[in-house]
């Protein structure tokens, strides 16, 4: 692209340091901010009719974007962008599969929202929803500075280009600049983690407020958290997994009384521990919001699922929470397997229904995911190999038991990730995931390898 | 720094047993971070109640009262592990003695002087405080580029009772002291209430000692002076 307006380098540098200069992402380039008061200068914009997705958001709507994606940056460095005909949904999950967040902005919350399935062929002959992960480090950049966002941007644009690979966003600020953000995307299976929220006996809900001033007596640096309820009282405390710590950390607290949520059902007394680091990101977009937070949970083990259900947004945040291990009886591999049995009925029942499993994790499909500290003395899963996880978030389902088999094999492996899978054989010490819940014998696992997470 | 609280200005109750009869003092050993930031979420606790625990370790609980929005209230307990320091060490943690110092003096307004100091400790890591008995007191920073002064007149001089040692002095001689900016600031920053009283000893070369004086709360605070 000719640039005959000449940039100055002074000003390239600064837009060069706002940016972001991970490997697959790409900076916004100065020649476009200078030149895009008419963006048919730009060539290399792609002909926004073969695009995927193009929707467009005012300046309002901006701040609370660029909310969202703060929150999902404090899970993981990618971020999933995930069209579909309901909206737009960003996703993260973190590296090792205990964390998953997604926000689904609806497309009432756009001003304009155009999305189109491409017309791809792929093997099951069904439509394909664009598939695109990107550098958190490329997008968090862009939506770095709410106020200054909310202060100068008046529309924000962002679509597709399947053929180019390349998201755009753009910023309509002020004075008539516009800034455009070219990011490479990875081709990748859309991300979504299941979470039948509808099937949890215990459901609390509370204002953001009121887990604001919560969470506040607990430090910045307290990893895990445990929410222990019963129908009487509901308890939050801190968590401390090392025995040496406790010698040096401070334990906090906290009893409320049930008449403080907003709605208050406790189908079964538990204690849920999970990690508070990874939920502050909630905790700070929810207090934004006016609407209250949901926690739905069920016994330890179970994950936790925390969700912020707006008119212009539906944001979920599922945590794995530890197993207890005094109180599972059974050995690890049997509770998985009357696990796997239970969700091979319920899938069963729910192709019995004709119900299509579609790729929204409001629906009632039946993933429960698990996280398990396996119980000191039996370690016989099996040795897993803890490769990416991809749920394919489109699988049409014809109401086959053996398609239902394929599925819940890859749910399985889902609750086996969170398993921390062991090998028989030996401590895979180079392993890059370090999972919420770990087994250790005896003291050289201690000083051998990492014990607590690291997020 | 050493800190002395009346108990019967903030405490309403106040239950010990000490070591022994004679000895009814106990000496805890903690983290004050830990005490500060539970002190911190009980801003505006209905009550407060501070215990000597023994959980799994020695610990200080602090049990918060917070108000709430249902009927009965929050309530926030925090378990802060403590070190219980053996009689045989008490001695090394003895009030220290007022030095027999060269100068006396009450300090300027304490905001004033730590906006002074906030911007020389940016040029200098040392600085010498100097101070006479004539109610003039001096803040000097020295680097090879420039030499600053701050010069604070007519604070006044404290009277102690046993004036032999600064009677004899000229009124108008500096007593100095040179002293790392950084623990300057550190004592200086703390305070967050403007003290009935507060002053400064300085033996020459030695050491300095400031002293404030709160309706209920008496702080101490020794920066020994470098060479």
């Amino acid at each position: 692209m000719a640039g005959s307006l000449g940039v100055g380098p002074a000003r390239k540098e600064r837009e060069a340091q706002g940016a972001s200069e991970h490997a697959r992402g790409v900076v916004a380039r100065a020649e476009e901010v200078f030149l895009g008061r008419d963006p048919g200068l730009c060539s290399e914009i792609p002909d926004r009719t073969l695009e995927k997705m193009n929707c467009e958001m005012g300046g309002h709507q901006v701040k609370v974007f660029g909310r969202a994606i703060h929150a999902l940056a404090r899970i993981s460095e990618e971020l999933w962008l995930d069209p579909t005909e309901r909206g737009l949904a960003l996703r993260s999950v973190n590296s090792c599969r205990s964390a998953y967040a997604s926000v689904l902005f609806p497309t009432s919350f756009f001003q304009l929202y155009q999305w189109s399935a491409t017309l791809q062929i792929c093997d099951s002959n069904m439509p394909l929803h664009l598939k695109c992960k990107l550098g958190m480090k490329s997008v968090l950049p862009i939506f770095r500075c709410l106020n200054i966002l909310e202060r100068n941007v008046e529309k924000c644009s962002i679509f597709t280009s399947a053929n180019t690979c390349r998201v755009i966003f753009q910023l309509f600020c002020k004075h008539g600049i516009i800034k455009t953000h070219n990011l490479s995307f990875q081709e990748s299976e859309p991300l979504q983690a299941v979470f039948a929220k509808n099937m949890c006996p215990n459901i609390l809900k509370v204002q953001s407020r009121l887990l604001a001033d919560i969470m506040i007596h607990f430090p910045l640096s307290q990893e895990e958290i445990t929410l222990a309820v019963t129908p009487m009282k509901v308890c939050f405390k801190s968590y401390i997994e090392d025995e040496i710590d406790f010698a040096k950390c401070m334990y906090t607290e906290m009893h409320l009384d049930p008449d403080e949520f907003d709605y208050f059902q406790i189908g079964v007394d538990t204690e849920v521990t999970f990690c508070l680091k990874e939920l502050r990101g909630l905790l700070a977009f929810s207090e934004a919001t006016i609407a209250p937070v949901s926690i739905y949970f069920d016994l330890s083990g179970k994950p936790v699922a925390f969700s912020i259900d707006e008119m212009v947004l539906e944001a979920t945040f599922v945590l794995a929470t530890l197993a207890d291990v005094q109180s599972s009886r059974s050995s690890p591999s049997s509770l998985c397997l009357s696990q796997r049995l239970k969700r091979s009925d319920l899938m069963k029942s729910k192709a019995d229904a004709g119900d299509d499993l579609t790729n929204t994790e409001k629906e009632s499909s039946t993933v429960r995911a698990a996280s398990k500290r396996p119980s000191r003395h039996e370690r016989q899963l099996d040795a897993t190999e803890l490769e990416s996880f991809y749920v394919p978030a489109v699988k049409r389902l014809d109401t086959h038991i053996a398609e239902a088999t394929e599925n819940y094999q890859v749910y399985s492996k889902f609750c086996s990730l969170f398993f921390g899978a062991v090998s028989p054989k030996q401590h895979d010490f180079n392993h890059p995931w370090i999972n919420l819940a770990t087994v250790s014998d005896s003291e050289e696992d201690v000083s051998n390898g990492p014990l607590s997470q690291v997020f | 720094m050493w800190c002395e609280l009346g108990q019967g200005n903030f405490f309403d109750e106040f239950q010990m047993e000490g070591v022994a009869a004679d000895h009814n003092e106990i000496y805890l050993e903690l983290t004050p971070e830990n005490l500060s930031r539970a002190l911190k979420t009980a801003q505006n606790a209905k009550t407060v109640k501070i215990k000597l625990t023994n959980k799994h370790c020695p610990c200080l609980t602090v049990a918060v009262e917070l108000p709430s929005l249902s009927s009965s209230s929050r309530i926030v307990t925090h378990d802060i592990p403590v070190g219980v320091i053996p009689r045989k060490l008490w001695t090394d943690f003895r009030e220290p003695t007022v030095p027999d110092f060269d100068v006396s003096i009450y300090l300027p307004v304490l905001k004033t002087m730590k906006s002074v100091v906030e911007r020389m400790k940016n040029i200098s890591n040392h600085v010498v405080i100097e101070a006479n008995l004539k109610g003039e007191m001096n803040l000097k920073i020295e680097t090879d580029l420039v030499c600053i002064t701050t010069h604070f007149k007519d604070l006044g001089n404290p009277l102690w009772a046993s004036e032999d040692a600064s009677q004899d002095r000229d009124s108008e001689n500096m007593a100095e002291a040179r002293i790392d900016i950084k623990k300057l600031l550190q004592f200086l920053a703390g305070q967050q209430v403007n003290p009935t009283k507060a002053l400064c000893n300085i033996v020459h070369n030695r050491i300095v000692h400031f002293i404030l004086l709160h309706e209920d709360v008496s702080l101490q605070y020794f920066i020994p002076a470098l060479s």
